[in-house]
């Protein structure tokens, strides 16, 4: 099944590029430049993996990140920076964020991760539907 | 060296600090572009190595970008160059408008992250003598501070001229009040500038005076 990937950077040329090579790759890519506006694409439509810039103009990544996990828990982001320290790194990946990639980013690397995003969304929907299950059958008695 | 030279020295090196991280990210973003554009030259070069039809006037299109960053990354690095040689002396005669211009340049990731548009006026040649690197710690500190005073959305302009011998740059679209110790860190880098710096809100001004 196509990943289904949201990307988030001021950068238009960057976000244009990278999409497209990743819809080369068989994905389903969505883009945004505006992280405001990601928020309510994030909450308006179901994504395996969001590809967040970190630095963004009035906007910190880390502050679209902590609403994303607000709003949605599930969601698997995956932060990219063009100068990463280690306590930014380390801050968000206290706060959720699946993983850390520095710009000039590999494809192939986050492709590899992109993958791994979804893997751990379709485990974490499963393991809901089973516990709503169980829930259900707990409930009626059966 | 004394106290308040160590002092000043820590100062001018997290402000060449700063500086630099700037310069750092605008350059891996430029990079980042480069290196998604090159990838996708490669990504269509292989399928058409596998016989899928290529449109030259797509590459045409994926060259002109990649050269439209090796443009921009170059103005970046010529610009970080004219800053790091404003160490080399302690004074010299300089153009205010075109080290207001760099100062601009230098600050315009800082601009964009509070949401406010710098614009800089049209002008002349406006030269003089002082310390290049601390008649920068200055422009740049009045700049920060006129941003956060004009605040997110709104807009400053910036003029570089002379008024009766002396050389004035000035900012206008300030609206809040300034902060009690941005007041005196903008009073310490003016004396070692050896400028002097009026502010007043309640015209939305900012003004350098050398």
């Amino acid at each position: 099944m196509a990943e289904k990937v949201l990307l988030v950077d001021d950068e238009k040329e960057f976000v244009e590029g990278l999409a497209e090579r990743m819809e080369l790759r068989g994905m389903n890519v969505d883009t945004c430049t505006n992280p405001e506006k990601a928020l309510d694409m994030v909450n308006g439509d179901s994504y395996d993996a969001i590809i967040l810039d970190l630095q963004m103009p009035g906007v910190d990544g880390i502050e679209v990140l902590k609403h994303i996990k607000k709003s949605n828990p599930d969601m698997q982001v995956i932060l990219l920076s063009g100068h990463a320290t280690v306590e930014k790194g380390i801050e968000a990946m206290k706060l959720g964020a699946m993983d850390f990639v520095e710009k000039p980013a590999d494809i192939n690397v986050l492709t590899e991760k992109i993958k791994k995003a979804q893997a751990r969304k379709m485990i974490l929907v499963e393991k809901k539907a089973e516990d709503k299950m169980k829930d259900i059958i707990g409930k009626k008695g059966w | 060296m004394g106290s308040s030279d160590t002092v000043q020295g820590r100062d001018g090196l997290c402000f060449f600090g700063k500086v630099s991280a700037t310069i750092s990210h605008d350059v891996k973003n430029v990079l980042a572009i480069i290196n998604e554009e090159g990838g996708l030259l490669q990504d269509l070069s292989l399928m058409a190595g596998q016989g899928m039809e290529l449109d030259p006037e797509r590459l045409v299109k994926l060259a002109e970008k990649i050269q439209n960053q090796v443009k921009r990354g170059d103005t970046i690095i010529k610009n970080m160059n004219k800053f790091a040689h404003s160490v080399d002396v302690a004074e010299c005669e300089v153009d205010f408008y075109e080290m207001t211009s760099l100062m601009i340049a230098l600050f315009t990731r800082m601009a964009s992250a509070k949401c406010v548009t710098v614009i800089l006026k049209e002008g002349e040649r406006v030269t003089g003598k002082c310390d290049p690197f601390s008649a920068e710690m200055l422009i740049a500190r009045c700049l920060e501070v006129s941003m956060d005073s004009a605040g997110k959305n709104h807009e400053i302009s910036v003029e570089v001229f002379t008024k009766n011998s002396e050389r004035v740059i000035s900012v206008h679209g300030l609206r809040l009040e300034v902060a009690e110790n941005d007041l005196d860190a903008i009073k310490a880098l003016s004396n070692n500038a050896g400028a002097s710096v009026s502010v007043a809100p309640q015209e939305s001004l900012l003004e350098i005076i050398f």
